[in-house]
């Protein structure tokens, strides 16, 4: 399952993915289109978390009830954050 | 086969004399077995002849015998934990007791009588922490530790230790709630502990803090106790043993746990910020947009699961006991399984139901009147279906049928009055009153009812003594009356409000019925206590099955069963239990009713010809949890008024300093706790157990940092989203902490390469990368933090502040945590562990990997957006 010249390779997406994140700060992005940055920058997390999980944590190798699993645990927060901010009048 | 030996006639060890369920124990067939098709575990018919473990076979267990009190500090097998956890929450269950008969003593008449306010407000908050977390849940685990491996066909639970930690913890974590009545006042703010009565300003004292704290150590027990019987239940079934096959009563455990990784992980973040809040001044729930709004989310997305989690294990009983004592089997089983999964989901979508009178929006409001209405349905179900198998069948009247019948009954009468405060209009002006408190104890103590019925019937399986059928029935009798002498008149006098001991004199007569109900309901349990400490000792001697028409496996093997708990590898691979590679048992002869035990995987029977197979070394026996236990006690305590001074900071470090030597002599020490050969393990059979304890724990850990993360979103909301400060000046250290968690999570997964390719050298390097790279973040993370304490910016500053510090400390604190198992790996690695097994550089890295991922949320979240 391990193999050095792939999980270089993922290091090397990482360390580009979390440059292109703050870079994204530093475009301006933030100051001119609040919520365009606001959802690359979300998005850029989500695929950095799902790269390391995927293949750091090898879950793309295990059965996918490992992801569901985790998937569930996700989903419960967002629904109690999403809910719960919602609720406020 | 086996290479136990088979002599039927190899002599006895004679047992302690000291012990009653030791007593009974015989030794005529070896857990190996026997070739004797009927003298196998059960023996059928011959009084005190039930059969256990060869004591040779314990010896080697390094287990001190039944007798012996060291036994029960060191033990990790599930029985003896199961019985631990049913005797501690008994305990629970007379203290919390008698903290209400102080109280309706108190409601004799309008007025102050016997106690002050702050006396009368303590006694009714820790009335309801101990009876809902203390007593009613291990009640149930107490059962579930016993009966659910049996039922499945296990020999244990897959980490054994760990059981026994969730137990110590528990116990300490009582003891420590007992505490909080000596340090000045124990939390008097109420059960479910809102804001902003339960920050400092309101309630001051040191015992409130301990109050948290000590719900907070038992909330740890849970969570280790889920991964345990999550990773058990799913893992470890008898071959055969498919989901849809289980036991109704293991069903009912499977669920609750499920739902307890999810919903304690949520309460364990409203814990940890309100002992934050306590004791290090962040300000969550004193914040004046949305603080104690947050309390109420965080606490009842736990708290309406929670009702669940301590109602199904009860709902469990009821259906196990109803079908063993109606002869037959639930009607409409598949769909009375579907609604209990139905409920389990549902349960996280019905919390703000408690909230319709805080300021949340008619919208949401609406919205959750509607899943509410739409959890009842499934509970429909699931009554109806009790009900059509009693119709069904034909009924005897025993006492675990009585309390069974009796749950049921009041579970009726609690959930359509639980229809009422679903609706909004309703519980405006239902809310605050004893409607509710007349509830939720139909509801709750209904569940005890099957709870008590639970404990009747598997009496005689645990101890191996039947207990007086007699008095058991005069306990139903006069528990039933006093319950409804008890809780009946606050649905006559609801508009009597909660949680103060002033009311119109008007309502006097039906307070004073409801106090000597709650009397008569205390009395009832003398006579159970009787009863069941008589027969203990001197009750007629139960055999392996003594109910007949009894269905699950538990009943299969001798009473009490033996260390081990089968005389071979259970299996229901052609539809029916045996036990491979042993002797085996018929339930026949003891089962009079139809003739055979039928599990519910099928029938039990023997099968004497059954392949043998290999008797693997198994340790029952660690000190370990216990000392761990007493090092978080003394930690908890320590840190309950360490910012009080005095001397509660050097009680603080040395908690930590046993916590921190008996963890690592857990770590050290070997135990064995062997897996099954074969077995079914739906959905993650390609996943070994520790690997899958790992991701469970993440699961919960992912609800963790989620409440946190959410609470800080929830709070920025409330706050104005543009309106709130960033508190970081720039994000430079930020990203340089990302780019150094990246890496060092990319240190890990080459250990793991290292340890593949044989290299001890490669896996100590990378170990040691990983662990100078933690320590550049943790010093990186020191500087900007200090830097900002300079300026003045400290954790109570500002909301902004608290939610910077507490989140991005927690993590940390993860951080911190992996560092020190990282220096215990190195230091193994060095000794050249690893090599042939790398499996501990794999789940070590699992665990790292996803601190590195929350930092990369954390990151911008806190510094750039």
């Amino acid at each position: 399952m391990s193999h050095l010249r792939l999980y270089t390779g993922i290091y090397v997406v990482l360390f580009v993915l979390a440059t292109a994140q703050v870079a994204v700060e530093f475009a301006g992005l933030l100051e001119n289109a609040y919520l365009l940055g606001f959802g690359l920058i979300i998005a850029l997390s989500f695929v950095k978390a799902l790269v390391v999980a995927g293949y750091y944590q090898h879950l793309v190798w295990e059965p996918r009830s490992i992801s569901y699993l985790m998937g569930i645990g996700l989903l419960a927060v967002l629904a109690l954050t999403f809910a719960a901010s919602y609720s406020i009048t | 086969m086996t290479e136990e030996s088979t002599d039927p006639t190899e002599p006895d060890e004679p047992d302690t004399p000291a012990d009653g369920a030791a007593e009974t124990e015989r030794n005529a067939a070896p857990d190996g077995g026997t070739t004797e098709a009927d003298g196998g575990a059960i023996a059928p018919s011959t009084g005190g002849g039930e059969l256990v473990e060869s004591p040779g076979h314990e010896e080697d267990t390094h287990l001190p015998p039944l007798g012996s009190l060291k036994r029960w500090f060191v033990t990790t097998n599930h029985k003896d934990v199961g019985i631990l956890y049913i005797v501690t929450s008994l305990f629970f269950l007379i203290f919390g007791g008698v903290l209400a008969l102080l109280f309706r003593v108190q409601l004799w008449t309008p007025g102050a009588t016997i106690m002050s306010g702050m006396g009368y407000n303590q006694a009714v908050s820790v009335h309801g922490l101990v009876m809902v977390f203390w007593f009613l849940s291990p009640f149930a685990f107490g059962f579930a530790n016993y009966i659910v491996p049996l039922q499945l066909g296990a020999k244990d639970l897959a980490f054994p230790r760990l059981n026994a930690l969730s137990y110590w913890a528990y116990l300490f974590s009582g003891i420590l709630l007992g505490v909080s009545f000596l340090q000045e006042a124990a939390f008097a703010g109420g059960w479910t502990m809102y804001a902003p009565l339960n920050i400092p300003i309101y309630t001051p004292e040191v015992g409130a803090t301990t109050t948290v704290l000590a719900l907070l150590f038992f909330t740890a027990s849970v969570t280790v106790s889920s991964v345990n019987f999550l990773t058990t239940m799913h893992r470890m079934r008898a071959e055969g043993l498919t989901l849809r096959r289980l036991p109704i009563f293991t069903w009912s455990i499977l669920l609750t746990v499920w739902m307890m990784l999810f919903a304690f992980a949520a309460l364990l973040a409203a814990l940890m910020v309100l002992s934050s809040d306590r004791i290090l001044g962040t300000t969550y729930f004193a914040a004046e947009e949305g603080g104690s709004l947050l309390w109420t989310h965080l606490f009842w997305f736990f708290g309406h699961p929670e009702v669940y989690i301590v109602f199904f294990p009860a709902l469990g009983v009821m259906a196990e006991v109803f079908q063993t004592f109606s002869g037959r089997r639930l009607v409409g089983r598949k769909w009375f399984i579907a609604a209990m999964v139905l409920v389990a989901v549902q349960s996280f979508i019905v919390w703000m139901h408690h909230m319709f009178l805080t300021s949340i929006n008619l919208q949401v409001k609406t919205l959750f009147m509607a899943t509410t209405i739409g959890i009842s349905l499934p509970f429909d179900l699931m009554v109806f279906s009790l009900i059509y198998t009693l119709i069904k069948g034909r009924i005897r009247f025993t006492t675990p049928f009585l309390f069974c019948f009796g749950a049921l009954v009041l579970f009726i009468v609690g959930g359509i009055t639980g229809v009422f405060l679903g609706a909004v209009v309703l519980d405006y002006e239902f809310r605050g009153t004893y409607w509710v408190v007349a509830h939720f104890h139909y509801v709750m103590v209904g569940g005890v009812t099957a709870l008590i019925g639970g404990l009747y019937y598997w009496f005689p399986k645990i101890t191996g003594r039947m207990y007086d059928e007699f008095l058991g029935k005069v306990h139903f009798a006069l528990f039933f009356v006093g319950f409804n002498l008890l809780y009946f008149p606050m649905f006559v006098v609801w508009e009597t409000p909660r949680r103060v001991f002033v009311y119109d004199p008007a309502f006097t007569i039906w307070h004073q019925i409801a106090t000597v109900g709650a009397f008569v309901l205390g009395f009832s349990f003398l006579i159970m206590f009787y009863n069941l400490y008589k027969s203990l000792w001197s009750g007629e001697a139960a055999e392996g099955d003594p109910w007949p028409y009894s269905t699950t496996a538990e009943w299969a093997v001798s009473s009490p069963p033996p260390l081990e708990n089968f005389p071979g590898l259970p299996s229901y691979a052609d539809g029916k239990l045996s036990f491979n590679g042993g002797g085996s048992a018929s339930a026949a002869d003891g089962a009079g009713g139809d003739g055979a035990a039928a599990a519910d995987g099928g029938v039990a029977h023997a099968d004497a010809a059954a392949a043998g197979h290999e008797e693997e070394h198994a340790d029952h026996a660690s000190v370990w949890p216990f000392a761990i236990a007493v090092g978080a006690f003394v930690t908890f305590l320590g840190l309950s008024g360490v910012s009080t001074g005095g001397i509660y900071p050097y009680v603080l470090l040395l908690g930590a300093g046993v916590l921190g030597a008996s963890l690592l002599g857990m770590a050290r020490e070997p135990f064995h706790a062997p897996d099954r050969p074969v077995g079914e393990r739906w959905p993650f059979s390609a996943v070994e157990n520790g690997k899958l304890g790992m991701w469970i724990f993440l699961a919960s850990d992912v609800v963790l940092f989620g409440a946190f993360i959410g609470s800080y979103l929830f709070m920025r909301v409330a706050y104005g989203w543009t309106d709130w400060h960033v508190v970081p000046h720039n994000s430079t250290p930020g990203l340089v902490n990302t780019y150094i968690l990246l890496t060092s999570s990319f240190a890990v997964v080459v250990a793991l390469v290292a340890a593949e390719k044989n290299s001890r050298k490669g896996v100590v390097a990378s170990l040691l990368v990983t662990f100078v790279l933690g320590i550049a973040f943790l010093v990186n993370k020191g500087i900007e933090w200090v830097e900002l304490f300079y300026e003045g910016v400290w954790l109570s500053s500002s909301i902004e502040a608290s939610t910077f510090f507490l989140t991005t400390g927690l993590h940390g604190a993860h951080v911190i945590v992996g560092l020190l198992i990282a220096l215990f790996m190195i230091t193994r690695a060095w000794n050249g562990a690893y090599l042939d097994d790398d499996r501990p550089i794999e789940y070590f890295g699992l665990y790292w990997h996803f601190v590195d991922i929350v930092w990369l949320f954390l990151f911008p979240l806190f510094y750039i957006l």
